[in-house]
Order: C-alpha cells, then structure tokens, then sequence
C-alpha cells in the first residue's frame, strides 16, 4: 500500500465531461491571496500574490493519450478508429479499450431475464425483470467519446412534474409519496445552459426552435444565439418534414399539432457571426460566495475548435455519419476539448503550456471512500492497476482531509463507489453503521434510461437515408403537454441512418436477398431500392423516478479487482407503457400520411419487451442513465442539494448525470453540463474558506 | 508472400475466374471490382481460409459457366442453376457477394480497408460511416448518382 503525501486541494474522480468541466473551471481559476477571493486567471496581475488551486484526477480507464500532448492522443485516437473499422458490429462501446480491470456495461450483454435469476454475463449484474438497455464506456473523455452530440435544453414543466402534474412517486421502502420537483427551475438554469452550450459549442438556429410550451421563445431562449449556426437538416428530414407540416395526430384524448424542428447539436458548423466574440466563464464574487458569468470582453472571433491532437482538424462536421460511436475528426464534442483546456494553458508568449498544478492518475480505480470523526471525507481509496493485460494491482490511498472530494463518474460508478463506502459512528452511545451520503437512503435509487421505441418502414420515394449526423431533426410536439398526468412525454428524433439500429442494415439486406436466390443485377436493383427508402423513426420515452429501479452492490459479484459490480433491479411501470401505446399511435399516424410502407416488428424474443393491451412493444436503451444521486431540497428526499454537494458530508460533492431529479426528454448531456458547471460556484467557495484556514 | 505470390502466378486463370464470377454475382464490372484495390486481397485470404478443394471447386463450376454460356440470358440462367440452387455453390457465392458488398467473410472484416471498401454503400448512394466523408452539408441535398 502506498501513500500519496503531495497533497492536492480538490480530487476529481472521472475524467468525463462533468469532471472535466469542473476541472477546465477551477484550474481557470487562482487564489487571490491580499483580497483573499477566487479570480480569474485572466484578471490575475502578475505581481499579486496569487494560489493556485492544485487538482488530482482520477481515471479508471488506461493512461495512454490522457495527457493529450498531440503525438500520443492521435496515435490513441487513430486506434479507437483502427478498432471501430475491424469490429463486427460497431455498437456505441466499439472502438474503445473493453477492459478486465475497468469493465464497461455493453449492449452487448443485454440478454433477457429470467427471474429470479440474474443476467451476469456483462459487467452489470442484472435482476430485472426488465434489463437495464443502455451502455456507457469507462475511458478518458467518458461516455462523451461516443454519444450523438444531441443537446436540447429541458423544458420549464420537467422541472415540475408534481406542481404542474401533480405527479408523485413511492418513497424508499414505504407508502409514503415523494414530490419530484427539482431544487432549481429553467429559469434559474438558463444561464448555466448558455455556459454548457458555449464550452461544448452548440450549432443551432434558434429562431427555429418550436416546442409545446406556455412561455414564449422570447421568455424560454431570450436574446440569443446558439455559438454556431445550424447543421444542415438531411435530404430525408426535408422530405418527411414536407409530408407532415401542418398536420396533427391524434392521440387518444387530444389532438397535437406536429412540430418539426431542428435540432441543436454539439458538432461543429459555421460560427455565428451574431454570436461575435467567443467568451469567458468567470467567477464574480458576491457578498458571500461566486456567481458564474458568460463574461463577454474577450477580443478573439468565436471560433470552431477542431481535433484535441490537431484544431486544424474537424473545424466544420465533414458528415462522416459515425457520430455514434466515434467521429474520426472530433467535430462532434467531446469532454478531451474540456479537459485539454484545464491541462494546458496560455503562458504570456500566448503559447499553449502544460499546467503544473492538475495531475492526472489513469489505471486508477476509485472504489471507497473513508470518513473521519467531523463526517469530513478523510480518504480515497484507489486500486491502480498496471497494464492493459493484466489484472495486478497496487493498492494506494489518498489522504483528503483537507481535500475538496468530487465523484464524477457515471451513474452507475458514483453510486457503486459510495455504496462501498461504509463507516462507523457513535450516536447517542451506540455504534450506528452508515453509507456515504445516504442519509436519504436514495443513493442508486432512482436508475432511469430513455426508452427507444423504433418504427421504421420504406419511403415512397428514394429518400437517401446514411448521410449525415444521426439524426438533425426532432417533432418536438410531445415534449410537454397535460397527458403528462397520465402517461409519458417523449421527442421524437428522425434518425437519418437508415435501419441499422433496429435490424442491423445493410448486412441484414444482403443476407435476405441472398437468401431469396438474388444475385447480380437484381441483387444490386433490390439493396438499392430498399437501402435507399429505409426511413427509422424514434421515440425517446420519458421513464419517471423509481426508488426500487437501483444499484446497489453485492459481495458475491465483484470485477476482476476485487470491486464490487454494478447490481441492477429494473422495471417499467404503465406510465411508461402506455406512453409507448400512444407514440406507436402517433407514429402509426405519421407513417400513414407519408405512405410508408411499414416494417415495423416486436418479437417476444427481443431483449426488452412486453405486452400492454394485447399489443407488443420493443425498445432499445438510450444511453441516458441518470438519477442514481438525485438533487433535492432537503437531507431527507435526496443526495446532494443543488449544487451537486452531499447534504452529509463538508467536502464531498456527486456530479454528473445522477444528479438528474427526472430525466425530462431531453438528451441529458447538455442539463448535467449545465448544473455540474453551477455546481463550481459552491466548490469555489469552499475552496475560498478552505485557503484562508 | 512468397508462396501466396506463386500460387497466384499459377492460378492466374483461376483469378480470373474469380473476379469473372465476382462480376456476375455483385453485379459490380471487374473494374469496378478491381477499384477497391482489394481484389487479390480477397482471393488470397479464401485460399488461405477455406478448404482448397471447396474453392476449387467452386471457381471449376464458375468457369464451366463461363464456358457454356454465349449470352447474358444464358449467364444468368446458368448460374442460377448451378450455383445458385445447388446449396453448397450458394453458400461460396453468398460468401463472395458478402465479401465484396461488406468486406467480411463469415462476419470478420478482411482487414481495415475491407470495411470502407464494401460496395454496399455505393448502391445506397451513401458511404461507410466513420470514412470516405462527403463534406459539410453533402447530407442536405440529393445525392450524386452517377454509376461507377
């Protein structure tokens, strides 16, 4: 066991984009000794006596590439690239390094359950009944490597389910209902999601954007423009949007009028010119504790920032149409941009240089953390393994006492971690055993995912579908609306690939028309025809809170470092169901108006399934996991409060996509950017109080 | 390389043959074929992966074919009846087709070209994702569809 004695101001746990924001935020930030107040690296004068705030980040996955230095992050990246080009089936995890030591949970794995045995082929440990459908990848960069690059803001009414819908959930273990408000409203976010879409830089119009709400444009985007102008929308989405605007559909109960609109992305196009300048995110100081601004006084054009290895590269989305899982020139964000920012610096001859004051440790597996007598974080404890091959280990730990601690992993990581981390306290005499944060005892409650309902079927017309980002346009129309007391929103993104998603085409096209005795000519006649009229239509279905959907961990099932595997209980409930009911109505619909000839097929066999009113329906994960350290408004009904920090500990805050009170229908990477990025403003005021003791 | 180099100086007829039935199974020309530079890539990997009696056997049907056949019509009849109803050559041939449409062969890509090179991508006027990008808003138009 070694024992790390440098010791460092905050430690960072995932390289991720909630953990790179904060690390690309604090590190753009000194300590201003005289005034004894956090300033801004740019306002920072040479001669004041200034701290530097010191940070460790922590990686589970492998060190190579993770200094981002441009020779070993191309050769890195170029290999998740060699990867993705000879992997069979090129799911969302492909390209990246499938590790033993750092296990990642596959779509792959997903088999379906039967209970009550569980499914432990993968890494998740599954108990259903349901199998939880979704991925993410334990790499540097996290799971941003290879998400679509999809960022909608909420929407005011996901903030408030139980106020506007009156919609309540179970609490833990009881019959008790909890409210499943957020501690924070769209308002108060909007800032924050300016912030989140300049540091991930969004393309998008938005005098375009068109939703189901009460508020006006004007109130929801105010005077603004997103960093970017819009990436086009596909031949396809032109032709689908002709055939259905105007129109309605009918849902039981009510008549929505279909909205198509583009969608705001994470990918690089053209700067806007109306967005001008590019900008600072820089703490003011309040009276007490910061406050975080788009500042706008920087001189420089705002400009596209290309490839981590090369920003002459990726500067405009080149449609390579590989979005997920990998795009080869990184116009699509992702968290590296973020992380090459805190690791290196503008010195004074304005070239870029390695900052001393952040470390990264790779290999490095975070998988408890102890507690002192005052309830401080006092240790993180870490096993580092030492090659790719193979499974030894050294164990270290890390002394934090006065440390800031802040778990950035996925929502399945954060809550494993803190579920391993059990310590004892005196209370009232007696020995009382607790669980890190747990006081609301909703510590890996909560798991929710996107249902993906798919429909696909055949265009009239060729409509040239395998052309450009995955998907560029969405019907907003049921984001939000008074169904949502009875059963789900959803968005609908138009999926510009073809149906490789749902029955893996084009390979799925050769081998039937081979199988039909084609060949030649006709063969060559038959993929064309078919391959180019493919339309995939997709419904994100909003899954609410649910205290027993959770993680939790177990000592019989462990990874191959000793570490406890992620343990899942997972289920649907009608209001989940019933939304699909509506959206394959809605669906059926839309389909019959633009005379699609509809291919459309729920097997019992299909990993996720079931029957609702004698009616079949399948659907795929999103990649969406989130809510398993949800914010609240007290100690009792969550885990942190707004500002991502652990009601039960001073120096430990959970970030990421756990956070997430519900999951709303927007992809989530945008909102978790956004509260992660406010989130900073409570850090740097414990880092204030912490630097003046 | 020394040895797959002879064989395929010895076999030249049979490499022919190869990209002759290759031809009229994809429906591709041996140009377009040979365009994918991949051709005797593909050749020498089924002589090293398959049972060379099989192979054989397969290029001596396709070149009977060829033999018996005088017009397009016939081809076509000729190998739907010989190859294509006889369930062993319609395996080899489904195999081949796959390879040159895919770039697999029995679900592993050849190499990491073979992916980019499958010819599938041409017939849906689009490109494999993740290669051969068409540039910044190619996506919003119609496609070029010129042939070859």
């Amino acid at each position: 066991m070694s024992k790390t004695d440098n010791k460092k101001d905050v430690i960072i746990v995932g390289t991720g984009i909630a953990g790179s924001l904060i690390a690309k935020l604090l590190t753009d930030h000194v300590f201003d000794v005289e005034k004894g107040k956090m300033i801004h690296r740019a306002d920072a004068k040479k001669s004041e006596t200034i701290r530097e705030i010191s940070i460790l980040m922590y990686e589970a996955g492998l060190e190579a590439g993770l200094e981002l230095d441009s020779a070993s992050s191309m050769t890195t990246y170029n290999e998740y690239m060699r990867t993705f080009y000879m992997q069979e089936a090129k799911v969302p995890n492909s390209p990246y390094p499938n590790l033993k030591q750092a296990p990642s949970p596959n779509v792959l794995d997903i088999e379906p359950i039967i209970p009550p045995f569980p499914d432990k082929k993968g890494y998740l440990v599954q108990f259903g009944p349901m199998p939880f459908a979704s991925d993410a990848i334990r790499v540097g960069g996290g799971t941003t490597l290879h998400w679509l690059g999809t960022t909608p803001r909420m929407l005011p009414n996901d903030f408030r389910l139980t106020e506007k819908y009156g919609i309540e959930i179970d609490s833990p273990d009881s019959d008790q209902k909890t409210p499943i408000n957020w501690p924070i409203d769209y308002n108060l976010l909007k800032p924050y999601y300016e912030m989140a879409e300049f540091e991930i830089g969004v393309s998008g119009d938005v005098s375009k954007q068109e939703y189901p709400i009460s508020e006006s444009m004007e109130q929801y985007y105010g005077d603004y423009v997103f960093p970017m102008e819009e990436i086009p929308q596909s031949y396809m989405d032109q032709k689908i949007i002709d055939g259905l605007t105007g129109t309605n559909v009918q849902l039981n109960f009510q008549t929505i009028p279909l909205l198509m609109v583009p969608s705001p992305q994470g990918r690089n196009s053209t700067p806007n010119p109306s967005y001008g300048k590019t900008r600072l995110i820089k703490a003011e100081a309040l009276q007490s504790g910061y406050q975080l601004v788009l500042d706008r006084s920087e001189k420089e054009e705002y400009k596209a920032l290309g490839a981590v290895w090369n920003p002459y590269m990726g500067e405009r989305c080149e449609g390579n149409a590989s979005c997920v899982p990998i795009c080869p020139v990184q116009a699509k964000y992702n968290a590296l941009k973020t992380l090459k920012k805190a690791l290196y610096k503008m010195n004074d001859n304005e070239n870029l240089q390695r900052n001393p004051y952040l470390e990264i440790k790779a290999q490095s597996v975070v998988y408890r953390l102890s507690v002192d007598e005052n309830e401080a974080i006092s240790k993180v404890h870490v096993r580092r393994y030492i090659s790719k091959e193979k499974t030894d280990f050294v164990e270290e730990v890390i002394d934090t006492s006065d440390s800031i601690v802040i778990l950035a992993a996925n929502a399945f990581e954060n809550p494993k971690i803190l579920l391993n981390s059990k310590y004892t306290v005196i209370e009232n005499g007696q020995k009382v055993e607790k669980i890190v944060a747990n006081r609301s005892d909703q510590v890996g409650r909560n798991l929710m995912d996107h249902m993906v309902m798919l429909t696909w079927g055949l265009f009239p017309e060729p409509i040239y579908s395998y052309r450009g980002p995955g998907s560029t346009t969405n019907i907003s129309s049921f984001r939000d609306g008074d169904f949502r007391s009875e059963f789900s929103a959803w968005i609908s993104p138009l999926d510009n690939w073809g149906w490789s998603w749902p029955a893996f085409s084009p390979g799925s096209d050769v081998s039937e028309f081979l199988s039909e005795g084609l060949f030649g000519a006709a063969l060559r006649d038959a993929l064309t025809y078919r391959l180019s009229r493919q339309v995939l239509f997709h419904f994100e279905i909003e899954q609410l809170p649910n205290p027993n959907n959770r993680v939790t961990i177990n000592d019989q099932y462990v990874d191959a470092l000793g570490i406890p595997r992620p343990v899942v209980n997972y289920d649907l409930t009608d209001y989940e169901k019933r939304a699909m009911e509506q959206a394959k109505l809605a669906s059926d619909q839309m389909f019959e108006r633009l005379e699609i000839e509809d291919f459309t097929q729920y097997n019992a066999s299909d990993n996720n399934t079931f029957v609702y009113n004698n009616v079949r329906y399948s659907y795929n994960g999103a990649g969406h996991i989130v809510g398993t350290h949800r914010m609240g408004f007290t100690p009792e009904d969550s885990v942190t409060n707004s500002y991502c920090k652990s009601w039960d500990h001073p120096n430990l805050y959970i970030v990421g996509a756990g956070n997430m009170t519900t999951l709303g229908t927007s992809n989530p990477t945008l909102t978790l950017s956004a509260f992660t990025i406010r989130s900073v403003e409570s850090i740097l005021t414990d880092l204030e109080t912490q630097f003046k003791n | 390389m020394i040895i797959i180099n002879k064989i395929l100086n010895v076999d030249d007829y049979y490499f022919d043959v190869f990209m002759s039935i290759s031809e009229s199974l994809t429906g591709f020309s041996v140009n377009e074929l040979q365009a994918t530079g991949l051709a005797e890539t593909y050749y020498t990997y089924i002589l090293g992966h398959l049972d060379a009696a099989t192979f054989v056997e397969f290029l001596t049907v396709s070149k009977n074919v060829f033999e018996t056949s005088f017009t397009e019509d016939q081809l076509r009849n000729t190998i739907a009846s010989e190859i294509m109803a006889d369930p062993g050559m319609n395996d080899m041939a489904g195999k081949v087709v796959t390879m040159w449409y895919l770039g697999t062969w029995e679900g592993t890509y050849i190499n990491d070209l073979s992916y980019k090179e499958g010819l599938v991508w041409n017939l849906m006027h689009a490109h494999p994702p993740g290669a051969k990008q068409p540039g910044f808003k190619s996506w919003s138009i119609k496609p070029v569809t010129t042939k070859s």
